[in-house]
């Protein structure tokens, strides 16, 4: 009650202590950083509370969370930064195309519910390398699977701290790489501090921050706009046709932006027609993204992970429909932010605004309390922090339990297991920081990169692992090479494009083998050559396949 | 019967009864779900003609006269209105180079239409105008206002725009006092395109339909196709279920 209290209270303070929001950027917002402070104690205290006691705890919650617990989790631990700040920024930039992104992050889950959720819960293993390494029967399968676990784990945190430095940086107007390294030892320290048990227990009570902070705005635009603002997610559809037709400037000024320009727009059909020539996308990519998000999603270790904490196979299914519901919830709304933000922000007395920022400047620009957009930008930090926690513990636990304790060193104690484990965490929170600062695209599309090489990588093996008992270790190994050779070539083209040089065929390349979207093709190559290699090798041993079908099929 | 002795799963060949129902029912949402997104996917792109925006049939119309030099005022006047029409639109200030373009044509076709013994006072004002924007700290700043009205003021009525209207409003800030004389003939060769990218898209009856005030399309893909995905997911587990109950093979609770 004390501490609901005490909230209360700096909640009332803080209204009094907010300055004016007309300028974007620049200044440090007193209202919103104790927001920001207030979330960031409750989730500490939170994490100390449910501190993780063992490695059991550490890994897998103690596997007592319930269903629409565990949904929660699923959805606070996916909505990043990258579905709360990058999927308004890409349809903001590039619009009908930034929904690939909405249907490939959601689509995803039905694949991930009907091929994968109960049958990872009932082979009983704590991480997706664990799986990989017991299934196949390969240490070396478990120590490659783990690396790659790794650097998923490193590539989707890149646009985390990238969108906790933005956010850190609107709050306090500081530069924006003093603002990545402060946000990533906050959300560093609050990781080492809780474990996966406190992150569990966490991430429900940050899925309420992140989704109330998420729609609270979007009433006020929509009522302060003259929309249908009883259901946002509704109401914005005429905000989009407005767009498509245009909204002629009102001869009274009383619709204006916090700049005074009118609530106006020259028509701009590119907004919502599909693949419009103006945005540079194609058909082709739109299919490509969305295929390789879903696969994506079915393959990531840190969303794999979650079906270990729930007490059943039942609750693992379950728990799916729930978090798809919670997630579906921030993904109807996100569009309305790229909508209005891209009528508030089209005088070009704005300038060209910081897409991956739009969410919280489309707030600003609507006039909303200064307050609401400090809790704003608090959710989007949330969501950040959900994902990079989960992140780190999925990162941490392949290195740790899949490569240290079953390859390195299988006589470690449980102590040393979680010393290894946070080591690992500052490790990759080191590097991630780093690779951060360098601002290699949007929020998105980082972590677009990531669900690629899942779903290149990962995604072949739970899929044949689960599901044909003739998949062997040979056949395993040549499917996961085919896939990490298809991602080197795409990431190779990736990183020189970003460093200025030209390779051969560089632009053929780059479109069909796109960063964000190389799985499109790496996956259906990946499980092709995994049967065939399969097929004419070694059978798997009996005691996998009893296992398969006494344990994961009864 | 359930045949265990071989120990061998595939999806395509199921060996228990429940492993049946469970490939018939994943085929079946499988299938729903493929044809859900990429089946309208490809309804879209199918039907999907490119279409002009007004502003691209005007430019076209009179694109050749200007182009020869032979624009009566009236075509000129269509001829800016199509131009601010692109440079309105917020994609292409991220694009500065097909900006630049555009700015050269509207700055040169309105420097056009000024009388002859006002052109030296004009572009000075815009030059001090633009002078004063990358300056100013606020814009509430005064001098910044007055002058952007005066320059609404005067070329407004030239190019038959309301003062108060949007374009108009973009008057003074996207002409460029350096690129008033000439229309470079990279520029000249490089504008068609230009608006005719900017001014193309791609419609058809799914995204000239309206429902619940969205273009159909983006109504599908951004809210329908969740729903969907949630029932979808909602069907498989409730039928799962009801499959485990009838069989008796509720999974235990596992430590």
């Amino acid at each position: 009650m004390k501490k609901y209290a005490l909230i209360l209270m700096l909640l009332f303070t803080a209204t009094f202590l907010c300055a004016s929001a007309t300028a974007l950027e620049g200044s440090f917002r007193v209202g919103p950083a104790i927001i920001l402070i207030s979330i960031l104690v409750l989730f500490i205290l939170v994490g100390l509370f449910f501190r993780a006691k063992d490695t059991t705890d550490y890994y897998a919650a103690g596997r007592g969370i319930s269903r629409v617990g565990s949904g929660m989790a699923i959805a606070s631990n996916w909505m990043s930064a990258a579905s709360f700040l990058g999927m308004a920024a890409l349809m903001y930039g590039s619009g009908y195309h930034g929904l690939a992104f909405v249907v490939g992050w959601t689509g995803g889950y039905v694949l991930l519910l009907i091929l994968m959720a109960g049958q990872i819960r009932k082979y009983g293993k704590y991480t997706a390398p664990d799986f990989i390494g017991d299934r196949f029967y390969s240490s070396g399968l478990r120590a490659t699977s783990a690396v790659v676990a790794i650097l998923i784990s490193i590539s989707y945190c890149v646009g985390q701290f990238g969108g906790i430095g933005l956010m850190f940086k609107w709050v306090m107007g500081i530069d924006y790489t003093w603002a990545v390294i402060i946000g990533s030892s906050v959300v560093l320290a609050y990781t080492l501090i809780s474990g996966m048990l406190g992150v569990t227990k966490n991430m429900q009570i940050q899925y309420v921050i992140i989704i109330i902070s998420f729609l609270i705005p979007l009433f006020i635009l929509t009522y302060k706009f003259d929309y249908f603002w009883v259901v946002p997610e509704i109401g914005y559809g005429a905000v989009v046709s407005d767009i498509v037709k245009g909204i002629p400037a009102p001869e009274t000024a009383n619709l204006v932006n916090s700049f005074g320009h009118d609530f106006a727009i020259l028509p701009s059909p590119e907004y919502a027609m599909p693949w419009d020539p103006s945005t540079g996308k194609t058909f082709f990519q739109w299919i490509a993204l969305t295929f390789s998000l879903m696969i994506g999603t079915a393959g990531l270790p840190h969303v794999i992970q979650r079906f270990y904490v729930v007490p059943k196979a039942r609750d693992a299914r379950w728990s799916v429909v729930w978090g798809l519901f919670f997630i579906c919830i921030l993904y109807w709304s996100a569009p309305v932010f790229s909508a209005f933000g891209k009528i508030l922000s089209t005088n070009p007395e704005i300038g060209v605004l910081a897409k991956d920022a739009i969410v919280v400047y489309t707030a600003q620009l609507g006039n909303v309390n200064p307050l609401i957009v400090g809790l704003l930008a608090a959710g989007g930090v949330s969501a950040a922090f959900s994902t990079v926690s989960g992140l780190l513990v999925a990162g941490s636990s392949a290195f740790s339990h899949d490569l240290y304790f079953k390859v390195i060193n299988p006589k470690a104690n449980p102590k040393t297991q979680l010393m290894m484990a946070r080591f690992a965490t500052i490790l990759m929170a080191i590097i991630v920081m780093c690779l951060a600062m360098l601002k290699l695209a949007l929020i998105g599309q980082l972590v677009a990169l990531a669900f690629s090489l899942a779903g290149c990588t990962i995604f072949p093996l739970f899929l044949l692992g689960i599901w044909w008992s003739g998949s062997n270790k040979k056949g395993a190994i040549a499917g996961l090479s085919v896939g990490l050779f298809i991602t080197a070539i795409s990431l190779t083209y990736f990183v020189a494009g970003k460093a200025g040089a030209t390779l051969p065929f560089h632009e053929f390349i780059t479109y069909w083998l796109g960063a964000w979207y190389f799985a499109w093709i790496g996956a259906p190559l990946a499980i092709i050559t995994n049967i065939i290699v399969s097929n004419m090798t070694k059978e798997t041993p009996l005691e996998i396949r009893k296992f398969l079908v006494e344990q994961v099929h009864s | 019967m359930e045949k265990k002795n071989d120990y061998r799963i595939s999806f395509f060949k199921p060996t228990t009864a429940f492993s049946k129902i469970n490939r018939n029912l994943v085929i079946i949402l499988v299938i729903i779900w493929a044809v859900a997104i990429f089946g309208f996917q490809i309804l879209l792109k199918v039907t999907g003609k490119p279409t002009p925006e007004n502003s691209l049939i005007t430019f076209e119309k009179v694109w050749s006269n200007i182009k020869d030099g032979n624009a009566s005022p009236e075509e000129k006047i269509e001829f800016a209105d199509a131009v601010l029409s692109v440079l309105g639109k917020s994609s292409i200030m991220a694009k500065p180079q097909k900006k630049e373009t555009l700015n050269n044509a509207f700055s040169w076709i309105v420097y056009d239409m000024i009388a002859e013994e006002e052109k030296e006072h004009f572009k000075a004002e815009i030059s001090a105008f633009e002078q004063l924007k990358a300056n100013i700290t606020t814009l509430e700043d005064n001098d910044y206002i007055n002058v952007k009205e005066s320059i609404i003021e005067k070329v407004a009525p030239i190019l038959h725009l309301e003062n108060h209207s949007l374009k108009a409003k973009l008057i003074p800030l996207e002409l460029r006092a350096d690129e008033m004389e000439i229309f470079t003939t990279e520029n000249i060769n490089n504008i068609h395109g230009i608006m005719k990218l900017y001014l193309t898209h791609n419609q058809s009856f799914l995204t000239d339909t309206i429902v619940f005030g969205f273009p159909f399309h983006y109504f599908y893909t951004a809210i329908l196709l969740l729903v969907l995905f949630v029932i979808l997911c909602w069907v498989y587990c409730y039928k799962i279920d009801k499959v485990h109950t009838k069989m008796g093979t509720y999974d235990k609770k596992k430590k």
